[in-house]
């Protein structure tokens, strides 16, 4: 075996990374797993769910936690698997989370933040269970195609199912970049024996300038695509017998929720998907938001709050029989979850007087700091058609027009590859003037990221291109 | 100078007394076919690895000859001399021996993309390499032609498995038997030379054509699948009828950096150096070639070019009305000739003259020798394993352009490599491969092994992946040290070696622990734009990757600590700057090491292999042959899941032998125990 050394400061070779992937289906779910492998899952553990690592392979309920801003993302069950004892042979660590599309992004991008952690390549916790010799006979037999599944063809599919427009402007990109590269390579490999054009270095400028922009612009979409692939998260809150739950079921159109006059009627989230205007909605209807000695409804409350907060919109519902109070606590509620978008949904519209109704449209539409506010009935249907305009065209803002404008990410993936291509790219910038192998390194960096969504770019495309766009002898 | 002089003829006058004088023995263990710049390396590195070797060449005054380009080195080129170099091979100090005119290319581009480069002087480096082989011990130099190649009849136990016995020369019934042989035939396997209409069979103008015998055991016995390149070179020019006022001066480096890690300087002087000369063709040249089309056989049978434009006629066709470079330059320091590099043409001699004179400083030049093409064949190199050894012919190494390679460069680092390997072979030592991740070497025969070759390989700096890593500065660091325990490096350069090593880690740990606060350091060196975002401390190999920070501003604030590394100056900038991007390498470069370390059995028929493949794949596995699975992981339409499967499969076949001895001891155990019941 040969030992190889390539650089000879370096020492010894660096650690292995550390990866995480969600290992559950996406998709909604009652519970997904998160595993992490590698060196740093200790930490990653220690620094989202407290800091003393549970005993080995024992299954603990835990508070999962940002680790930098130390919000509390889920509560699930943590396990450590230290080296060897584990599927890879590394130290791993599983979360196993509530599984809707929120918690699970936001653990993943908790967990991306964890120092020396990145995500993982499609079929590399089972390579590595390879490296380590984990998979003994019998494993290894039956894994061809569930691996074969769990690569290429993922990649391939996810290629497909990205809109048309998506895939075409991640193909584009990756095309402009290969054409960069090659002319960058052009530039160091021919441009002292060969006639290569003035302004092919420049050209390159503007290329990688606008692909930065481009790129970074389609990252600031606040996730947008990826609501549209896993549903617009829209929680019901607001005081007991507001009427919540009788508008969860006016939504879906089926007495989903259990409705009586009887305040706290709702204890527990209730969860059901709908289809707003084409939209994927997640809707859930919360236990009424008010102080209670008894346990189970406070408990209640407190999920419906912490719902609220990972809520991409909430739908505050108030009494409008009962206004003039609860306006002012609608308020005090909403400026403590001003963060997220919010609807004001005034029920029972019905027993109102029409010149109060008129009034109380006027008035409330004025209040600045307000959200917009509709006046329903559930037990009418009055209002409910503008009202389902104004959620529509909420939810259309949250999941962007698919058809309309630049098309947006639909994978968390996705997202991390163009991260790290925009940040590849900033190294040519970086050394543009002083160094055009550690400007061009950037370059080639940046098309390894994109080609893990697009496929990958070897040496000879690259060659190619230069020997098509430039006249090189010999 | 009187005494350098001397020395070379010397040695060449002792060198006819030795192969005249003594018959040659009837067995060595290598023995090198060709003397080229693949055949001197290879016979170079397997005597100094201890083999007893016969370079066999048809003739010793053209041992080192340059056959096209007086120059060397060069953008990728000159990464590979360095690289030859550190693995104590000839070409780099026959370089600093024979050039004219040295130059570093793409000075302002980043050092790992510097391109040393040198025109030579076509004597000098012909002496150099003829003196050099002749004191090389255990080295004797003949001249022959090899009629055949002798190789045992299949192994019945291995199908299609031959080994190599040695050879048999021309007007000899002597074989001279030999544990390994190593083909470097260049052009002259099955070559012919074209000008004009004209064909004739050969290698090269001037030589006699190699026999057919070789070839034809080659594709015949051995069953190598065989391919047909083209290459070509420029009308030699009488230097006096060229108008030089009307060329572009292009000088050398005013200080000539050598390419040696032994030498300190060149041999020629800085003031003796000649300058090349720069012009463009004219809408009058492509005029002339595409009027003599018809006249032009090289071009005619132009079927599938390559990608680049080795000649002016498919620069000009490919590329129409643009203006195309064209170089003057000095063939040697006596030399009467200039070499237009750019040229390169194989239409009839009073054309070739018609078309020269339509470029400015060219308008009344004479032509010394026309220019000429040359087609030959090559082995496919996908049948030649790491070590350029044929995969079905035990001994058999094949290195240079009959590996479908183009460039002296290339050669050279072949035929070291080759040399190295039969060496090792004669020597019962196991064959070695470098790998790509440490040198363009192990670049240039992965690429040409695994992937094979469509038109003459030439290296680019593009195709090194950790190209950042692999730089012309630090290949002793890279390759010296190992190359000394393979045997191919003296012990002085290795000791050279050792010394740089420890004296820059020493500097890089002198300059790590000068950590002083920004603050502090703005004082030191108040011209630098130190960064305000780091507050905290810097140590000196950050401030050394400052632009306008170098070794010596820090040495002069740090007199004591630094003026021991002086010396170094050069190569700890370079260190300091690139060591966070090596850093960031190691990663992938550890990834691909284990991949490569995961060899397939070269046996595998991968139409048939039980595991989850596409025929795609299959096919595309089944041509390649990789022998590592990093070599399959580059090939192309080769798929992660493929990768993964194979992965897989080279796991299992591991568990399986055990597997299965520990099933059939248990069976003989059950067996036993039943009977004794």
């Amino acid at each position: 075996i040969l030992v190889i050394k390539c650089c000879l400061f370096q020492g010894g070779l660096a650690d292995a990374d550390t990866i995480f992937a969600l290992s559950s289906g996406y998709g909604r779910c009652g519970v997904a797993v998160v595993r992490v492998s590698g060196p740093a899952s200790a930490t990653a553990l220690r620094s989202m769910a407290g800091h003393r690592l549970p005993p080995p392979r024992t299954a603990l309920l835990r508070s999962i936690t940002d680790p930098l801003s130390g919000e509390m993302l889920d509560r699930g069950l943590v396990l450590w698997f230290p080296a060897p004892h584990s599927f890879t042979g590394e130290d791993s660590v599983e979360f196993h989370i509530h599984g809707g599309p929120a918690v699970i992004t936001a653990v993943l991008q908790a967990l991306g933040s964890v120092p020396g952690t990145r995500p993982a390549e499609a079929g590399e916790f089972t390579r590595r269970a390879f490296q380590a010799g984990k998979l003994d006979l019998t494993e290894v037999e039956g894994l061809g195609d569930l691996i074969h599944a769990e690569t290429e063809a993922q990649r391939r599919q996810a290629l497909r199912q990205m809109s048309g427009e998506l895939g075409h402007i991640y193909r584009d990109w990756s095309h402009k970049l290969k054409r960069c590269l090659a002319h960058i390579e052009a530039f160091i490999d021919f441009s002292e024996d060969e006639l290569i054009e003035d302004g092919v270095l420049d050209q390159a400028d503007r290329s990688v300038c606008d692909l930065q922009s481009q790129i970074e612009q389609h990252l600031r979409d606040e996730r947008r695509g990826e609501r549209l692939r896993s549903g617009v998260h829209v929680v019901i809150a607001g005081a007991t017998n507001a009427g919540k739950s009788s508008l969860l079921n006016t939504l879906c159109q089926r007495p989903a929720a259990i409705v009586s006059p009887i305040a706290g009627t709702t204890r527990d989230i209730v969860e059901t998907a709908v289809d707003i205007g084409g939209f994927p909605v997640l809707l859930s209807d919360t236990a009424g938001l008010r102080e209670s000695a008894d346990l189970v409804e406070q408990e209640g409350v407190r999920r419906a709050r912490e719902r609220v907060q990972q809520a991409d919109l909430t739908l505050l519902v108030v009494d409008s029989t009962c206004l003039p109070s609860d306006v002012q606590r609608a308020a005090g509620f909403l400026s403590e979850h001003l963060r997220n978008m919010c609807l004001l949904v005034l029920n029972k519209s019905d027993l109102l007087p029409e010149t109060q109704r008129q009034k109380l449209k006027m008035e409330l539409r004025g209040v600045s700091g307000l959200p917009a506010v509709c006046l329903l009935s559930c037990q009418t249907n009055e209002g409910l058609k503008d009202f389902l305009t104004v959620l529509q065209s909420s939810v259309k803002t949250l999941c962007g027009d698919p058809l309309a404008g630049a098309p947006t990410l639909t994978q968390a993936r996705h997202r991390a590859h163009l991260q790290q291509c925009v940040a590849a790219l900033s190294q040519f910038q970086r050394y543009r003037d002083s160094d055009l192998a550690l400007a061009a390194e950037g370059v080639r960096l940046a098309l390894t990221s994109l080609g893990r969504i697009t496929g990958r770019v070897g040496a000879e495309e690259i060659l190619d291109i230069i020997f098509k766009d430039f006249c090189i002898g010999k | 100078m009187l005494t350098k002089k001397l020395q070379p003829v010397q040695s060449f006058l002792s060198l006819v007394s030795r192969s005249v004088g003594h018959f040659p023995r009837q067995h060595y263990d290598v023995i090198v076919v060709g003397g080229g710049h693949a055949g001197t390396e290879a016979a170079a590195a397997a005597a100094r690895l201890g083999a007893e070797t016969l370079l066999i060449t048809q003739k010793i005054h053209t041992i080192g000859a340059l056959s096209c380009n007086p120059s060397l080195g060069g953008v990728g080129k000159g990464h590979l001399v360095r690289e030859v170099d550190a693995l104590d091979g000839l070409c780099g100090r026959a370089g600093d021996w024979a050039g004219i005119s040295f130059s570093i290319l793409n000075r302002r581009k980043g050092p790992a993309v510097w391109g040393p480069r040198a025109q030579l002087d076509r004597q000098r480096y012909r002496e150099f390499m003829q003196s050099e082989l002749l004191s090389t011990p255990r080295l004797t130099v003949m001249e022959g032609s090899v009629e055949e190649l002798l190789v045992t009849d299949p192994n019945p136990e291995q199908p299609g498995q031959h080994r190599v016995n040695g050879i048999c020369l021309a007007n000899s019934s002597h074989p001279i038997s030999a544990s390994s042989v190593v083909l470097t035939t260049g052009t002259f396997l099955s070559g012919s030379l074209f000008i004009g209409q004209t064909t004739s069979p050969g290698g090269r103008i001037g030589d006699a054509p190699s026999s057919a015998g070789l070839s034809h055991t080659l594709r015949e016995r051995l069953g190598l699948k065989v391919g047909r390149l083209r290459t070509g070179t420029p009308p030699r020019i009488v230097k006096d009828s060229v108008d030089l006022s009307l060329a572009t001066l292009n000088p050398p480096d005013s200080s000539p950096t050598p390419f040696s890690f032994m030498n300190t300087h060149t041999r020629c002087r800085p003031e003796e150096q000649l300058p090349c000369y720069l012009t463009y063709t004219t809408p009058g040249v492509e005029r002339v070639v595409r009027e003599s089309l018809h006249l032009n056989c090289h071009i005619q049978q132009d079927a599938k070019g390559p990608r680049y434009c080795p000649s002016i006629e498919s620069r000009v066709l490919r590329f129409p009305g643009r203006r195309h470079q064209v170089w003057l330059e000095p063939e040697g320091l006596t030399s009467d000739l200039l070499y237009p590099q750019g040229l390169s043409m194989t239409m009839p001699p009073d054309v070739q003259l018609r078309l020269i004179r339509e470029i400015p400083p060219l308008h009344k030049a004479e032509i010394h020798m026309p220019g000429y093409g040359v087609q030959y064949d090559f082995v496919c190199p996908t049948q030649l394993s790491p070590s350029l050894q044929v995969k079905s012919t035990q001994g058999l190494f094949l290195a240079g352009q009959i590996n479908g390679t183009t460039g002296y460069e290339e050669a050279a680092a072949q035929g070291l490599w080759a040399g190295v390997n039969a060496g090792r072979r004669a020597l019962s030592k196991p064959p070695v491969a470098l790998s790509r991740t440490e040198s363009y070497i192990g670049v240039l025969i992965d690429d040409l092994v695994s992937r094979g070759v469509t038109e003459p390989y030439r290296m680019f700096t593009s195709r090194a992946e950790f190209r950042t890593s692999l730089r012309p500065d630090n290949a002793d660091l890279r390759l010296t040290l190992k190359g000394f325990e393979l045997g191919c490096v003296s012990s002085s350069r290795h000791q050279k070696a050792v010394r740089v090593k420890n004296s820059l880690q020493d500097a890089l740990a002198a300059l790590q622990a000068l950590s002083l606060s920004t603050t502090s350091w703005k004082r030191k060196i108040p011209d630098v734009h130190v960064s305000e975002a780091n507050s905290n401390m810097l140590s000196g190999i950050e401030m050394l990757q400052y632009k306008d920070v170098s070794f010596q501003v820090l040495a002069s604030i740090f007199p004591e600590v630094l003026l021991p590394f002086m010396e170094f100056s050069q190569r700890l900038k370079i260190e300091a700057v690139y060591r966070p991007h090596c850093e960031s390498n190691k990663r992938e470069i550890q990834r691909i090491q284990e991949e490569e370390n995961m060899s397939l059995p070269e046996d595998i028929d991968y139409l048939s292999l039980p595991v989850s493949l596409s025929q795609e794949v299959r096919e595309v596995l089944h041509r390649a042959r990789p022998s590592t699975l990093g070599a399959a992981t580059r090939l192309e339409g080769i798929t992660p899941a493929a990768v993964v499967n194979l992965f897989n499969y080279v796991g299992l076949n591991k568990h399986n032998s055990g597997c299965q001895g520990e099933r059939k001891r248990r069976r003989t155990l059950e067996k036993t125990k039943t009977r004794l019941r």
